[in-house]
């Protein structure tokens, strides 16, 4: 029986559709998450993320995407063991007694390109990054976590619900609604991680999904029809309010610790045109990443100070 | 309340800083008794005397008193100590030749002596220990603070530099940026004047855009330079070298993971899909971000991904992700 090979000792987290526990794995002592998925609530059968969160984590397996050791079944409901990933970027962005250092950042930025670029080649949109979503390893590493928004790139004439992505990390083109949108939605997202790093508080926090769109432009200058093609097509774009650009000064001002290769790399995640937005590989071989300091070591990053 | 307004107000004559803004506050490093400007000058004018607080017995000396940093007494006493004792017991880990236990014992030690007179442990013992270190390394410590001196100098030194050379890339990114909306403008009346003139609007236009490419300024060239120089800044690679740590791995932004040798190339020209070159022109997926060429991608890749596996020599390397 499936249940033997695992314990649940502790309770660590509830969600809406699944409770978490930490477990123990007996053949090999490792510890894992268990994600209990209530089933039983559920009248028209499995919930959808769950199935999509076993569907896109069994396909992958990277060192920085989290990874899915096994599935079974107990009293009736579905159970997904996962890596045991104590801590997330969350965490460490609020815990104002932690300091990290530019050379801390690039390392999680680079692991989170990383795991990205994984998901994009696989054909697989994250669609909810998040520093919540980013997880930490004991050993440093970074790993993408929680695909219950996941999907695969369909077929072109799909449409996509631009009801994805929490708030403050969705791409403009989402924010207007559009459906054929790409993997461009999660570079955005990348983008404003990276900015709140730096800022160590949320970059764009918008209120409700209105103030969104406002708090995002006024930010980073209204698109125009000039740099993105066809944007006013979108039903909401005649009725916003227009901004400038922010000059390269004003940026510098904002991000005062930033280089400007830093600078390059997180206004190419947050280029408004889709079209025209920085995908992984081009952030990947970006200057910053060769530019001192070098990236720390996962082994080094500041880490939680437990108890 | 009482204690804030005991913070603004001089214990001995009662100035209020409300009444009197630009009051100063003074302390003595002997009792660190807090002592308004005007009193220091009024008591302490005509040479030492006793401590105006009530039970305090030190002789304080006019010339001694300070400004106080810390809001804590206490912590400012331990700087002061510190800055002291600090200045005799200068060694860096280059004394010790990188011997780091011998240098972490000195430290200790340094620490204690700081404990120590901070907490009013055998202060007479101490104070001996910390003379008779200065007499026997005075000419140590003279020349670790010349270095320190030294060091501070080129630091100095370097965020001048540094400074100056961002100043002159701001000015020279400006110039440059003025300069091309002159340059457009240029070009702009340019192409009008000469079209009122001659016929053939593409070539006066491709004529006008050629002059303004030749126009590309000397400012450019010179911001190429400054950024040359800043490459090999000869103030950097002093501190590159610290912050270089030895490598095991050298660096690679994917860590090695990355098929640049694919099974196919997707031609740039396109391919002939009409059904996909129906979509590419609909005006929802143009402002969606939709590219064709991520389908062409991903289709090839579909096409071709399952070449080159033997499912059985796959099967025989045990499976990291199995799911039952």
């Amino acid at each position: 029986m499936m249940q033997t090979e695992y314990s649940k000792e502790k309770k660590v987290g509830e969600g809406t559709y699944a409770v978490v526990y930490v477990g123990t794995k007996y053949s090999t002592n490792r510890k894992v998450a268990i994600k209990e998925i209530k089933t039983s609530g559920f009248k028209d059968g499995l919930d959808m993320s769950a199935i999509r969160e076993v569907k896109y984590l069994q396909e992958m397996n990277h060192v920085n995407v989290i990874e899915l050791i096994d599935v079974f079944m107990a009293q009736n409901n579905l159970n997904l063991v996962l890596e045991f990933l104590p801590a997330d970027l969350e965490m460490i962005i609020k815990d104002s007694s932690i300091l990290f250092t530019n050379a801390d950042i690039k390392s999680w930025l680079l692991m989170t390109l990383r795991g990205v670029h994984h998901c994009h080649r696989n054909f697989i949109l994250h669609r909810d990054l998040k520093p919540n979503n980013l997880l930490l390893a004991p050993d440093g590493q970074l790993k993408l976590a929680d695909f219950g928004l996941a999907r695969n790139m369909g077929s072109p004439q799909e449409i996509l619900t631009s009801n994805v992505v929490t708030r403050w990390y969705r791409a403009p083109e989402l924010l207007f609604g559009a459906k054929h949108y790409t993997g461009a939605i999660d570079m955005w997202s990348v983008g404003v991680i990276f900015a709140e790093l730096m800022l160590r508080i949320p970059y764009l926090p918008g209120k409700d999904d209105i103030d969104q769109i406002d708090v995002t432009f006024r930010a980073l200058g209204t698109p125009t029809d000039r740099d993105w093609p066809e944007i006013s097509t979108f039903s909401t774009y005649n009725k916003i309010q227009f901004y400038p650009p922010p000059s390269r000064d004003e940026l510098r001002r904002r991000f005062a610790a930033a280089t400007e290769n830093a600078l390059d790399l997180m206004c190419g995640m947050l280029t408004m045109n889709p079209h025209k937005r920085w995908d992984p590989t081009k952030c990947l071989t970006s200057e910053f990443f060769v530019e001192l300091p070098e990236p720390t070591v996962p082994e080094e990053l500041p880490k939680l100070n437990n108890k | 309340m009482d204690d804030d307004e005991k913070k603004d107000m001089c214990p001995i004559c009662k100035t209020d800083r409300y009444l009197s803004p630009d009051m100063k506050f003074l302390v003595n490093p002997e009792c660190y008794h807090k002592i308004c400007e005007s009193c220091v000058d009024r008591i302490f004018s005509l040479g030492p005397a006793q401590c105006p607080y009530k039970g305090c017995d030190k002789i304080l000396r006019k010339n001694k008193f300070k400004t106080q940093v810390f809001d804590d007494v206490g912590v400012e006493k331990e700087v002061d100590i510190r800055k002291r004792v600090f200045n005799v017991f200068n060694k860096t880990l280059d004394d010790f030749d990188g011997d780091t236990d011998a240098y972490n014992k000195y430290l200790e030690d340094v620490e204690d002596i700081v404990y120590n007179l901070d907490h009013g442990i055998d202060v007479a013992k101490t104070e001996e220990k910390l003379r008779t270190y200065e007499d026997i390394n005075k000419q140590l410590i003279m020349a670790n603070m010349e270095r320190s001196k030294q060091d501070l100098e080129n630091f100095e030194q370097r965020q001048k530099f540094e400074k100056e050379m961002k100043l002159k890339k701001r000015i020279l990114e400006k110039q440059i940026q003025e300069e091309d909306m002159a340059n457009k403008e240029w070009a702009k009346r340019e192409i009008v004047n000469q079209l009122s003139t001659s016929g053939d609007a593409d070539e006066v236009i491709a004529n006008v855009k050629k002059t303004v490419k030749l126009k590309k300024s000397s400012a450019r060239r010179k911001l190429e330079e400054l950024n040359k120089v800043l490459k090999n800044n000869p103030f950097m690679t002093v501190s590159n070298g610290l912050m270089k740590k030895k490598e095991t791995v050298p660096f690679t932004p994917f860590n090695g993971d990355r098929d640049i040798h694919k099974r196919y190339t997707l031609t740039d020209s396109g391919y002939f899909d009409p059904f996909i070159k129906e979509l590419e022109a609909k005006k929802e997926y143009i402002a969606s971000g939709f590219r064709a060429d991520y389908v062409y991608d991903r289709m090839l890749t579909e096409a071709f991904m399952g070449l080159g596996c033997v499912i059985t020599e796959e099967l025989q390397t045990p499976q990291l992700n199995s799911v039952n």
